[in-house]
């Protein structure tokens, strides 16, 4: 039955899908507690005050 | 812990503290980046109980041309430098986060301005007094329980109601630098307490980059945009140095850092950090600081040793002197001076 479920013809054109690989869950589990890690805001280099941004 | 060399003082790092410091940018980002947007836009329905930051730039704000940043650190109880302020008669402008204003009001010294900025949905409306606080809330978060910084705050209930009552006599007199990306409840809390309220964006990218999301903020609203410095603390300072013009801006309660021996329990991130590893394997999150002024070691996570590389690189474009009046932590190195408050008072009030 398995050999069926596989095919029993070779394609013309070889088919290259891309693996992605699924994000494992303690990399997940990381992400997410180091969010809770973040700083109040964020941090802009060389930068002070915008009074007025121009278009 | 291994001995670290990228800092001329005595530095140990955790395994993983130095990792997660050079990430730091985007951990934030992840935190605060739509966060702060979505505040933003829902605050556009609240701008006109305030005016727009622009109203203080350089106005006189204070006496003559010197700050006082006050902070919430472990330094301010251990410290308790109110006293020694109010005994000099200090004229100058007191500028403090809102996580200091129930230590300054206690001591009967009412800030000039006060800042807030962290987008938090219910967190930061508890240093301002949260009406709707109640013991089932309590029992869903320890943050405040746990913290080492204003420890009044662990008796929660009746600090909340020590808060609410300060600001309902003095509220109406202070100031504050509101961020737009500040959560529902702080801002409904201000409006409601009557506090005059001036309204800016923080930074959250470079507003010159492409699709600048700084810019998006702007165009909302067409407020200025201040770089917050990464914590409320360093926003203060901004405010002192760049909208207010002072020249000589000294710091309070900025430790950055807790005392050597805290347990980690008591810190700031433990709640993420006790996702990722054991109670005893809490080594490898953290930095240990020697500071040689006051010749002891201090300890900082990630987050902490984040805020003080980025602040000594505003500290480098500062147009004004700064003196840490901290009397701890790690905020050290030039071009800040490290004096006592006695001292930055002795020379600064006459």
């Amino acid at each position: 039955m398995s050999s069926i479920m596989k095919g029993n013809y070779d394609l013309n054109k070889k088919v290259e899908g891309k693996k992605e690989e699924p994000e494992k869950l303690e990399d997940k589990f990381e992400k997410e507690a180091l969010k809770h890690f973040g700083g109040s805001m964020a941090f802009v280099k060389k930068k002070k005050v915008e009074w007025n941004l121009k278009k | 812990m291994d001995s670290s060399e990228f800092s001329k003082f005595p530095i140990q790092a955790g395994q993983d503290a130095k990792e997660i410091m050079s990430n730091m940018d985007k951990i934030t980002w992840d935190r605060i980046g739509s966060l702060s947007l979505e505040n933003t836009r829902r605050n556009q329905q609240y701008l006109h109980h305030g005016k727009s930051l622009a109203n203080l730039h350089g106005q006189p704000i204070g006496e003559e041309d010197t700050a006082l940043i006050v902070a919430s650190g472990p330094s301010i109880k251990i410290q308790n430098p109110a006293p020694i302020i109010s005994s000099f008669g200090y004229k100058g402008a007191i500028l403090c986060t809102e996580s200091a204003i129930r230590y300054l009001l206690i001591h009967d010294i009412i800030p000039d301005l006060v800042v807030t900025v962290d987008p938090h949905p219910h967190r930061i409306v508890r240093w301002l007094g949260d009406p709707s606080l109640t013991k089932e809330k309590l029992t869903e978060d320890d943050y405040f329980r746990r913290q080492d910084m204003d420890t009044s705050f662990a008796q929660e209930i009746s600090t909340n109601t020590k808060i609410i009552e300060l600001l309902q006599e003095y509220g109406k007199q202070i100031k504050i630098a509101m961020s737009t990306t500040s959560s529902q409840a702080v801002v409904e809390r201000v409006i409601e307490i009557g506090m005059e309220i001036y309204w800016w964006n923080p930074m959250l990218d470079d507003p010159d980059d492409e699709n600048s999301m700084t810019r998006e903020l702007h165009d909302i609203n067409g407020l200025p945009c201040v770089n917050a410095g990464g914590n409320v603390g360093a926003a203060a300072f901004m405010m002192a140095d760049a909208v207010l013009e002072k020249k000589h801006v000294g710091l309070l309660g900025m430790d950055y850092s807790y005392f050597d021996g805290t347990p980690y329990r008591n810190t700031q991130h433990y709640e993420a950090m006790v996702q990722l590893k054991k109670d005893e394997d809490m080594d490898a999150f953290f930095f240990r600081i020697h500071n040689p002024y006051v010749n002891k070691w201090f300890i900082a996570d990630p987050a902490y040793m984040w805020y003080r590389e980025s602040f000594m690189e505003i500290a480098q474009d500062a147009d004004c002197m700064i003196y840490n009046c901290t009397e701890g932590g790690i905020l050290f190195e030039d071009p800040i001076e490290f004096i006592t408050i006695q001292k930055f008072m002795e020379k600064f009030s006459s």
